[in-house]
């Protein structure tokens, strides 16, 4: 045991004495959190919009009023000079733009004296598609902002009762995008950490040739691999919790259920992580591949295949199957049940199973290909 | 100068090739990224996990719930779902949003009369919850005119442009260009540089006949000839596999490709004079760029995040060159339209680039 202590003590002195190293993998976390928290705006609101009103009615105006008033679209910034449509989402700063045309005031007029035969009146609209969510997002919106002015029109004796929706939103009822964000961003900062940096730490022993000296030491292989560790697993959980202590300042992110349940599983999360490193390191010579191969084969499937941003169930089933064997994917159930939702142990156990299992697996692959290594 | 020059590019075109991982590596990067970003990159709301709880099990309720099935947005579970195990299920993560449909459903709907319907969403997932309680609304507004023969007098024609079959892929591919180039080049620069300063190899070449300047003309030279070969794969993958057009000029887009390499290089130059072994410099490589990637504009939109976030990235290089890869694809950009992009993109390469090697310069004299 003392000898595991030594080399974790030997590891813990590199770390220490590179501060600038150190530095970033603590402002790392922090910096993640902050673009993450400011930078990405999924919420689809204050989407640009311009109009061409061709009308210029009291009708059209009152529509036009109704779309800007909304919390979902707002006016260009930028002066808009051109007066054809194409041309307008062309040169400004525009995502869509609403062509109201003549006869517009007439038709409304017709709905808001209650007449049997409405002739159907079409207004235009053209959106730049480039990014597909926002371009959904403009036609929900407009079609609910123009059935909602045609409710408000219609006279009492013609209107439709209608159902009433009363909507209950739990967990996060702000819809804040750093809810759902930061608990994810805690399992990729982990991995990160814990995947990334011993893979490279391993690797930079072989390159530089010091780890056939440590294997001729009165150590065995595991041991060295324990010890080289150890200290990277108090690097992964301080930068945890670094990430849930700047989410609570910075955008009060909750936490609802039970810490030490977190740390528990966390654990969990991070042995698995580092397995992953030590595997890779068992493939790779140099710290520049380790490097490559620890970001393209871990971070970034972690990042795509978690459901951290993307949702698992809209993916292909080849990749649906695929994430099967990203540990992320578990924590990420894990840690957004136990921070958003107050889950307990008895609700989470089947994850923490998952990642039991994926962690065995990886261990069992690793330490057998170490020890073929270095015969 | 020339000889010099060719012979560092081929000795560090050896040491990259020698290792066969790195070969596997540099071909698998560019397909692991497709996929992941082809397949995954997904935004749109759909297929939104909705358990119904029906109380009403009248032909109505069941219309209603049918009419929710349109359009692929949501996965309903219905049938015989236990009222108790709601929220247990939005605990597992198993439903995202639930629908009660009271009993007196039928009644009041042939009354003529307000019913209230209950919706309970998982707001862990804001983007998705409010997108997919917007298509409920929608969906129940259409429900209850098709049921009373309301006849909506008012709609709007759609027309998309540039992007009309509004697929993701579309618009991620030419991103992904923009990353890889950017992701690589500072990486790999910086990583190959500090690597012959941690093993004392660069002190060796220095005191070769050859000028510094041909030593790193000749050391980073290699790294911008990868990039660009990831950067064709990409694209022909992109354009075989996922069928994303490519409406502008090929050549265009290569040499704003160059004019952005003088900027990566020359950060990952820059990184190089400031770290001292590979680690950290592969540290503040990745710190770099995923800061750039966050502020490009990938994932959201620039113009959705606040104003001050808005002023920080207009000193993120990558900023610029993501709205060229996108426009030269997707719109066919010409010269002039992109002239506010290249412009930035000069400045930011003259300075860093002609920056980086004065302190290289001064490092190593």
């Amino acid at each position: 045991m003392y000898k595991i202590r030594f080399i974790a003590l030997k590891e813990l002195y590199h770390i220490l004495r590179d501060a600038r190293s150190l530095t970033i993998a603590i402002i790392m976390p922090i910096m993640m959190t902050f673009l993450y928290g400011y930078a990405v705006n999924l919420d689809v609101n204050n989407i640009v919009i311009s109009v061409v009103d061709y009308d210029q009615s009291f009708e059209s105006h009152e529509l036009i009023d109704r779309f800007y008033e909304s919390t979902y679209f707002s006016k260009p910034q930028t002066p808009v000079n051109a007066t054809n449509p194409k041309e307008i989402l062309r040169t400004s700063d525009a995502n869509a733009v609403l062509i109201v045309k003549p006869g517009f005031g007439k038709a409304v007029s017709e709905i808001r004296r209650g007449e049997k035969k409405l002739k159907p009146f079409s207004l235009g609209m053209i959106i730049d598609g480039s990014d597909n969510n926002l371009s959904a997002a403009v036609q929900n919106y407009s079609n609910f902002l123009v059935n909602e002015y045609v409710q408000s029109l219609l006279p009492p004796e013609v209107k439709v009762p209608g159902i009433n929706i009363s909507r209950e939103i739990l967990y996060n009822p702000d819809l804040k995008s750093a809810n759902f964000f930061v608990p994810g961003l805690v399992a990729i900062v982990l991995l990160m950490i814990s995947a990334l940096l011993t893979s490279i730490t391993i690797a930079r022993e072989k390159e530089t040739g010091t780890m056939e000296q440590l294997l001729t030491a009165p150590v065995s292989s595991f041991q060295i691999l324990l010890g080289k560790i150890i200290p990277y697993i108090f690097l992964a959980l301080l930068d945890g919790v670094l990430v849930l202590m700047f989410a609570k300042i910075l955008f009060d992110v909750p936490f609802v259920g039970s810490k030490l349940l977190l740390l528990g599983f966390g654990m969990i999360y991070v042995a698995t992580a580092l397995s992953i490193g030590i595997l890779i390191s068992s493939l790779v010579k140099t710290q520049q591949v380790a490097m490559m191969f620890a970001i393209t084969a871990t971070v970034l499937p972690s990042v795509m295949l978690s459901g951290f941003i993307f949702a698992i169930r809209n993916m292909p089933v080849f990749l649906q199957l695929l994430s099967v064997i990203i540990p992320a994917k578990y924590f990420i159930v894990i840690i957004r049940g136990i921070l958003l939702k107050g889950a307990g142990f008895k609700i989470l156990a089947l994850q923490g199973i998952y990642l039991i299992i994926l962690m065995a697996i990886l261990i069992f692959i690793a330490a057998k290909n170490f020890k073929t290594r270095v015969d | 100068m020339n000889r010099a020059f060719w012979g560092l590019v081929k000795k560090e075109f050896i040491q990259i090739f020698r290792d066969i991982n790195m070969i596997r590596l540099i071909f698998a990067i560019p397909v692991i990224q497709l996929l992941l970003f082809g397949y995954v990159v997904n935004l749109e709301v759909k297929k939104i996990r909705l358990d119904v709880y029906d109380f009403n099990q009248s032909s109505y309720s069941r219309e209603l719930i049918r009419a929710s099935q349109v359009g692929d947005y949501f996965n309903i579970a219905t049938g015989k779902l236990p009222i108790f195990r709601l929220e247990e299920n939005f605990q597992r993560s198993k439903s995202d949003m639930a629908l009660i449909i009271p009993h007196q459903l039928s009644e009041k709907l042939i009354k003529k009369e307000k019913v209230t319907i209950g919706l309970l969403a998982d707001g862990s997932d804001a983007n998705s919850t409010a997108i997919g309680t917007g298509y409920l609304v929608l969906i129940v507004q259409k429900f209850i005119n098709h049921f009373y023969h309301f006849k909506n007098p008012l709609n709007i024609k759609f027309n998309v442009l540039y992007n009309p079959e509004a697929k993701s892929v579309y618009f991620m591919i030419p991103g992904i260009v923009a990353i890889l180039l950017t992701m690589l080049t500072v990486m790999l620069t910086s990583m190959a540089i500090v690597r012959e300063k941690e093993g004392g190899t660069l002190e060796q070449l220095l005191v070769t006949p050859i000028s510094s300047t041909t030593l790193l003309l000749g050391k980073i030279f290699p790294f911008a000839v990868l990039g660009m070969i990831e950067m064709i794969i990409t694209l022909v993958l992109g354009i075989l596999w996922f069928g994303i057009p490519f409406v502008g000029s090929p050549m265009l887009l290569v040499g704003l490709s160059a004019l952005y390499l003088l900027t990566t290089l020359g950060m990952g130059l820059f990184l190089s004079t400031v770290t001292s072994t590979q680690q950290q410099a592969m540290f503040f490589a990745w710190f770099f760029s995923i800061f750039a990637l966050m502020t490009s504009g990938f994932f959201t939109p620039i113009a959705n995040m606040p104003q001050w976030m808005q002023y920080i990235t207009y000193i993120n290089p990558m900023r610029y060159f993501m709205v060229i890869v996108r426009g030269i694809m997707m719109k066919g950009a010409g010269f002039y339209d992109l002239l506010p992009q290249i412009y930035p993109l000069i400045i930011f390469g003259a300075v860093i680039f002609s920056f980086s090697v004065l302190r290289f310069h001064e490092r190593a004299g």
